[in-house]
C-alpha cells in the first residue's frame, strides 16, 4: 500500500511548511474552505473515516453532533496525549509530518464552526510539542491560520498545550478538565463533549491520527479513503508494534490486514525464531489474544468480534518466554498508577488487583486468586465507572486469567504461604511510676 | 412532571428530579455516599446503581433525571444489588474496621449501608495488607476539624462543599489513583468559616469536629429541632442533647434559609447554652443577695412593680416573640412603662441557602425583626445608655446578654441609680447591682418563635425541661436513662423561661387577658390581635417535640 499518513518519512526536511506544499499540502484546506462546512462534515462521513484514538466512533457523525446554532464559541481539539502503553503512532506523524495534523486540524474546525483549536500535548512529549508549534508558526505565516484565512473570512487560531503527566488526561473529557486548568477527572456523562465541552462549550476532541487522515480525504475524495481496507473500516492505519518481534516499529497499513501479516510479514516474525504466544492488538487497555487468534483481521469490527478491540493499534507482541502472571502484574502497575481517584471500582479495584497479582508473583498465590481477580475485574467494567478506565484495566487483566487460566493456576501449586509479619513485643517495663502498684 | 415506576411503584415526580430523590418520593432508599442534594452530582462512589428497562448497563441513580415511563429497578434487580454489593467491598477494602473507636460510629453512612445492603453471608475476598495514609490518622487540619484519612472513602463531598457553599476551595485532592488523599489546599490551616459543615457532610468518621469528638455517643443523642441563637439569619439547628447537657448543633434542613448548612459561630455557641450561673432567684437583703422562692418573688415583685413611679424595661432581640409580646403588653400597656430593645450589629455573618442565594444577617440577635414587627422601639449602644440614664424609678433588664453596652461603666453607674430587677442566666455585672436577681434558663429548655431575616416565623421547641423541674417522659416516668452519670434533674436550681415568669406575674397582678399558660396560647393572642402575625397558625409553624434527626440528617450529612 502506498504511504499516506507517514509519507513523508524519510524524506528530506520533511517538517519544513516548503517540503509539505511540494507534496501537496494544504490544497485540501483551500478546498473545504470553497465548500460549506456541513459539506466538508458530508465528505468526512462518506469516507467512514473512524476514531483513530481507540474507540472507532464515525469521525463525520461525532461533528454532527455539534449544534449548529450554538451562540458563543466552539472548540476543536486534538488528542495528542498519546499514553496508551504500546502506542507511539501520532509522535511518529507528528516528528515527520506536522503540516499534515494542522491541516487536518484546521478543515475539522472549518467543519464545526471552531475558531480555536487546542492541540493537547502528553507533558512528556517536549520535542514534539517544540515541532508543532513551530508549525502552526510557519503556516500563521503563510496565511493558513490566523485571522481571515486565505481570504475566507475564517479566522483560526490554534495553540498547544502540554499535559501535566497523566494517563488518564487522554480520556477526551479528563482531557477537557485538564486543559481548563483543573485536575484531571473524567465527566460524568451526558452531557457530552459536544453540547458541553472545553469552558462549557460544544467541543470536539478528536485524535492526531484521526485529523491527518482529514486533508488526504478533502483532496483525494471520500471514495479513494473509502476503497482502502473494508467495508465499515475504512483507510489507512498505523499500526505501532512493539514486543518480541524482529522489526518493531510503526507500520502503515489498511484496516482489515490479519495480526499474522502484521506480525510475521511486516515485523519480519517473533525475535530469535520462537513462538508467539499472545498479543495485545490495540494497546494494554485492549484484551489480549492468543497465538490461535493471529488471523484476526486488525479492523474495528473484527476485533470487537473477536472480543477485543483495535483501541489504538498499538500491538504489542508476546513470545512464549513471557510468564503471563508477569505480564498481568505489569498491566496492573500501570493501570493502579494511572486510575485517577474519583469512583470506587477503579481506585480500589485496580490497586487491589495490582496487590494480589504482586503476591502471586512473588510466589505466595492463594487459592482464591484466580476467581478474586475475576470479580474485581467484572464489578469495574461495563459501566461500573465514570470513564472506560475501569474496563481498560479490567478487560485485559480478566482476558489474561481466563485464557491462560493454567499458568494463573500454577502460581497456586507452588505457592508458599506469605510470611507472617512479626509483630514488635513491647518489653515489659515493670510497674511504671504513677500507675499505682 | 414525569411518571415513573420504581420497583414497582409508580410515582410522580417534578422534572429534573433525579433517580434517588424519585425513589424517596415512592418510599425506597437508594444508598449513597457521594450524592448530596445541595452540592453538584459527581456519581462517583458508584453506590446508588439501578437497572432501568432498556439500558443494557446499570445506571447510577443520582446523575439520572427520571423520564417519564421509565421501568426503574433497585432492590428488586439482582444486578444492582449485586453491583451495590462489589462497591461496597471496594469501599471496604480499604477502610479500617475501627467502628467502635470511630467517633462517626451510629451516624455513618457507611456502616449502615453495609449493615444494610450486604447479605448476611456475604465475606470479603480482600485479604492484601490495607491501604493506610501513615501521619493522616489524626490530623488537626484547621481549628475545629480533625481528619483520619485511613476512614476517607473519597466521596469528595467536603471539598465540593468548600467549592461550592463557603466558596473557600479549602479542601482538595492530592495524589493519584488508590493514593489520593484529602488535604488543605497549600497546606494552609483549614480556616474556613463554616468549617464544621465539612464534617457535616463527611458521610465516615474521616472529618469529625474536634470539640465533639468523644464526647457523646451519636445514638445517645436526642435532637430536638430548634433556632440558632447566633445572628438574625435564623439558620435551623438540632438541638441535640442527652441528660439535659447539650453536645452540639447540628444543621436541620431548610431549603429557603440554611440548606443544610451551619456556621461554625453558630455551631459552637452550643456549648454556651450548658452555662447557668444563677441557679435561684435572689433577693437584696441589706446589700446581699439572699436566695428567695418563685412564690416569695412573684408577690413582691408584682406589688413592688405596681407602687414603682416609674418603669423602664430593657427588653433584647434575643426573647422571643412571645416574651416580647407579654413584656409588651404587661411593662407597656398594663404598667405604662417604657421599653426599648437594644440590637447589636456585631460581625456580619453569611449563610446560603437551598438556591445558592447568599443570606447577610442584620445583626447578632435571633429575634430582632420579631422586635420590630411588635412595634417595639430599638436603640443601638449609645440610646441604650442614655435611655437608662433617664430612669428615675425601677429598671427592668430581661436579658443581660441583649447589649455588650450593658456591661459597659455609663450603664452600670446609671443602673446603679435606682431599684433594679434582673433576669440572667449567665454572670453578667448587673447581678451585683439588682435588687432582685431572677434566673432564666437557656434556649434549650424554653419554648417560642423567632422571626428570621427573610421573613419567616420559626418556632423553637424546648429540649428539655428547665432546672429544677422534674422531667417526665411519655409514659410520665422520671428518665434517668443512667441515673448514675447525670442526675435526672438535669442541673440544679430553678431558672423559669421568662415567659412562665411573665405570664405568672400576670397572674398575680389579675390581668385577665394575659392569663396565658403556654407559648402556644400567646401565640394564639398575638396571631388574632398583631396584624403582623395574623393568619399564623403555632401547629404549622413546625418544631415538633421530639425528631427522629439522624433519619432527618442522613439524607444531608
Amino acid at each position: 500500500m502506498e504511504a499516506v499518513l507517514l509519507r513523508a518519512r524519510g524524506v528530506p526536511d520533511s517538517r519544513v511548511i516548503a517540503t509539505y506544499l511540494a507534496a501537496g499540502g494544504y490544497e485540501g484546506w483551500k478546498k473545504a474552505l470553497a465548500m460549506a462546512p456541513d459539506a466538508v462534515t458530508r465528505e468526512v462521513t462518506d469516507s467512514e473515516l473512524r476514531g483513530r484514538g481507540g474507540a472507532g466512533f464515525p469521525t463525520g457523525r461525532k461533528w454532527s453532533f455539534v449544534p449548529k446554532d450554538h451562540p458563543g464559541p466552539r472548540y476543536l481539539i486534538c488528542n495528542a496525549d498519546e499514553s496508551e502503553p504500546g502506542t507511539f503512532k501520532d509522535r511518529e506523524i507528528i516528528e515527520h509530518d506536522p503540516h499534515q495534523v494542522i491541516e487536518g486540524i484546521a478543515i475539522a474546525s472549518y467543519a464545526v464552526g471552531a475558531k480555536t483549536a487546542y492541540i493537547y500535548i502528553r507533558g512528556e512529549f517536549v520535542r514534539w510539542a517544540r515541532i508543532l508549534e513551530e508549525a502552526i508558526e510557519e503556516a500563521r505565516r503563510a496565511g493558513f491560520l490566523g485571522k481571515n484565512v486565505l481570504g475566507s473570512g475564517f479566522d483560526l487560531d490554534v495553540w498547544v498545550h502540554r499535559g501535566a503527566g497523566a494517563y488518564i488526561c487522554g480520556e477526551e473529557t479528563a482531557l477537557l478538565e485538564s486543559l481548563e486548568g483543573k485536575r484531571g477527572f473524567p465527566r460524568l456523562k451526558p452531557p457530552f463533549p459536544a453540547v458541553v465541552g472545553a469552558f462549557g462549550k460544544p467541543t470536539v476532541v478528536n485524535n492526531v491520527e484521526t485529523l491527518a487522515c482529514v486533508p488526504h480525504i478533502m483532496t483525494r475524495g471520500a471514495h479513494w479513503f473509502a476503497s482502502i481496507g473494508r467495508a465499515r473500516n475504512t483507510g489507512p492505519k498505523l499500526f505501532s508494534v512493539s514486543g518480541h518481534v524482529n522489526r518493531p516499529g510503526v507500520y502503515e497499513l489498511p484496516l482489515g490486514v490479519t495480526f499474522r501479516e502484521i506480525i510475521y510479514e511486516h515485523c519480519g516474525g517473533i525475535r530469535g525464531g520462537r513462538k508467539l504466544k499472545a498479543f495485545f492488538p490495540g494497546g494494554t487497555s485492549a484484551p489480549i489474544m492468543t497465538a490461535a487468534e493471529v488471523d484476526v483481521q486488525a479492523d474495528f469490527d473484527a476485533c470487537g468480534q473477536a472480543g477485543t478491540m483495535l483501541g489504538s493499534g498499538g500491538v504489542i507482541v508476546l513470545d512464549e518466554t513471557v510468564d503471563m502472571v508477569e505480564a498481568a502484574a505489569n498491566v496492573a502497575h500501570f493501570y493502579a498508577h494511572e486510575s485517577c481517584g474519583q469512583c470506587t471500582p477503579c481506585r480500589e479495584g485496580a490497586d487491589w488487583c495490582k496487590d494480589v497479582l504482586d503476591r502471586m508473583v512473588e510466589g505466595h498465590a492463594r487459592a482464591a486468586d484466580p476467581e478474586t481477580l475475576l470479580r474485581i475485574c467484572r464489578f469495574s467494567s461495563s459501566g461500573m465507572t465514570i470513564c472506560p478506565l475501569g474496563d481498560a484495566y479490567a478487560l485485559p487483566i480478566s482476558s489474561m486469567v481466563n485464557k491462560f487460566r493454567e499458568e494463573f493456576d500454577r502460581r497456586i501449586g507452588t505457592a508458599t504461604p506469605l510470611p507472617q509479619k512479626k509483630l514488635p513485643v513491647l518489653p515489659w517495663a515493670g510497674p511504671r511510676p504513677g500507675f499505682g502498684v | 412532571m414525569p411518571k415513573l415506576t420504581i420497583d414497582g411503584r409508580t410515582v410522580e415526580v417534578a422534572a429534573g428530579t433525579n433517580l434517588i430523590e424519585a425513589a424517596r418520593a415512592a418510599g425506597i432508599e437508594i444508598p449513597f455516599f457521594c450524592y448530596h442534594p445541595y452540592l453538584t452530582v459527581v456519581g462517583q462512589c458508584r453506590i446508588c446503581m439501578v437497572e432501568i428497562q432498556g439500558q443494557p448497563r446499570l445506571a447510577v441513580a443520582c446523575a439520572t433525571p427520571a423520564a417519564e415511563g421509565m421501568v426503574v429497578k433497585s432492590e428488586t434487580s439482582e444486578r444492582a444489588r449485586e453491583a451495590r454489593e462489589a462497591v461496597m467491598e471496594f469501599l471496604l477494602a480499604n477502610h479500617p474496621l475501627d467502628c467502635p473507636v470511630c467517633d462517626q460510629a451510629g451516624e455513618c453512612l457507611l456502616q449502615d449501608h453495609s449493615m444494610e445492603e450486604q447479605r448476611a453471608t456475604f465475606t470479603t475476598h480482600m485479604t492484601e495488607t490495607r491501604r493506610t495514609f501513615p501521619g493522616y490518622e489524626s490530623r488537626l487540619i484547621g481549628p475545629h476539624v480533625i481528619q483520619n484519612q485511613n476512614r476517607c472513602i473519597h466521596c469528595s463531598r467536603c471539598i465540593r462543599f468548600t467549592q461550592e457553599i463557603s466558596e473557600t476551595s479549602a479542601l482538595t485532592y492530592k495524589s493519584r489513583g488508590n493514593s489520593t488523599f484529602i488535604d488543605t489546599f497549600d497546606g494552609k490551616p483549614f480556616e474556613d468559616p463554616m468549617s464544621g459543615c465539612a464534617a457535616d457532610v463527611c458521610p465516615v468518621g474521616a472529618l469529625t469536629i474536634r470539640g465533639f469528638r468523644f464526647r457523646k455517643r451519636a445514638w445517645k443523642l436526642r435532637s430536638t429541632p430548634s433556632i440558632c441563637p447566633g445572628c438574625s439569619i435564623g439558620c435551623n439547628i438540632f438541638i441535640e442533647h442527652h441528660e439535659r447537657v447539650v453536645y452540639r448543633f447540628s444543621p436541620r434542613e431548610n431549603p429557603g434559609v440554611n440548606a443544610t448548612w451551619l456556621c461554625d459561630y453558630g455551631r459552637f455557641l452550643a456549648e454556651s447554652l450548658n452555662e447557668q450561673a444563677y441557679l435561684h432567684p435572689q433577693r437584696r437583703v441589706s446589700g446581699q443577695l439572699a436566695r428567695a422562692t418563685w412564690g416569695e418573688v412573684l408577690s413582691a415583685l408584682s406589688t413592688e412593680l405596681k407602687a414603682a413611679r416609674s418603669l423602664r424595661v430593657v427588653a433584647s432581640a434575643n426573647l422571643s416573640n412571645e416574651e416580647l409580646y407579654l413584656a409588651r403588653e404587661l411593662f407597656g400597656r398594663h404598667l405604662k412603662g417604657e421599653i426599648v430593645v437594644p440590637v447589636f450589629p456585631g460581625e456580619p455573618r453569611r449563610m446560603k441557602n437551598g438556591k445558592r442565594e447568599c443570606l447577610t444577617s442584620t445583626d447578632a440577635h435571633p429575634n430582632s425583626h420579631g422586635a420590630r414587627r411588635l412595634g417595639l422601639a430599638t436603640v443601638d449602644g449609645e440610646g441604650l445608655v442614655r435611655f437608662l440614664r433617664g430612669a428615675t424609678g425601677t429598671t427592668v433588664i430581661l436579658d443581660p446578654s441583649a447589649h455588650p453596652s450593658l456591661a459597659s461603666e455609663e450603664a452600670l453607674q446609671a443602673l446603679g441609680r435606682g431599684p433594679l430587677v434582673a433576669f440572667a442566666r449567665a454572670k453578667h455585672p448587673v447581678a451585683d447591682l439588682a435588687g432582685w436577681l431572677l434566673p432564666t434558663p437557656s434556649l434549650a429548655s424554653n419554648e417560642g418563635t423567632f422571626v428570621s431575616s427573610t421573613g419567616s416565623v420559626q418556632r423553637f421547641a424546648p429540649a428539655f425541661a428547665p432546672p429544677g423541674t422534674v422531667h417526665r417522659t411519655a409514659t410520665g416516668a422520671m428518665s434517668p436513662t443512667c441515673p448514675t452519670i447525670a442526675s435526672p434533674w438535669g442541673p440544679p436550681g430553678e431558672a423559669r423561661p421568662l415567659w412562665v415568669v411573665l405570664s405568672s406575674l400576670v397572674r398575680e397582678m389579675g390581668v385577665a387577658t394575659l392569663d396565658l399558660s403556654s407559648p402556644a396560647d400567646v401565640f394564639a393572642l398575638m396571631a388574632r390581635t398583631e396584624e403582623s402575625f395574623a393568619g399564623l397558625d403555632w401547629e404549622e409553624l413546625g418544631g415538633q417535640r421530639e425528631q427522629s434527626s439522624y433519619r432527618e440528617r442522613q439524607h444531608v450529612g
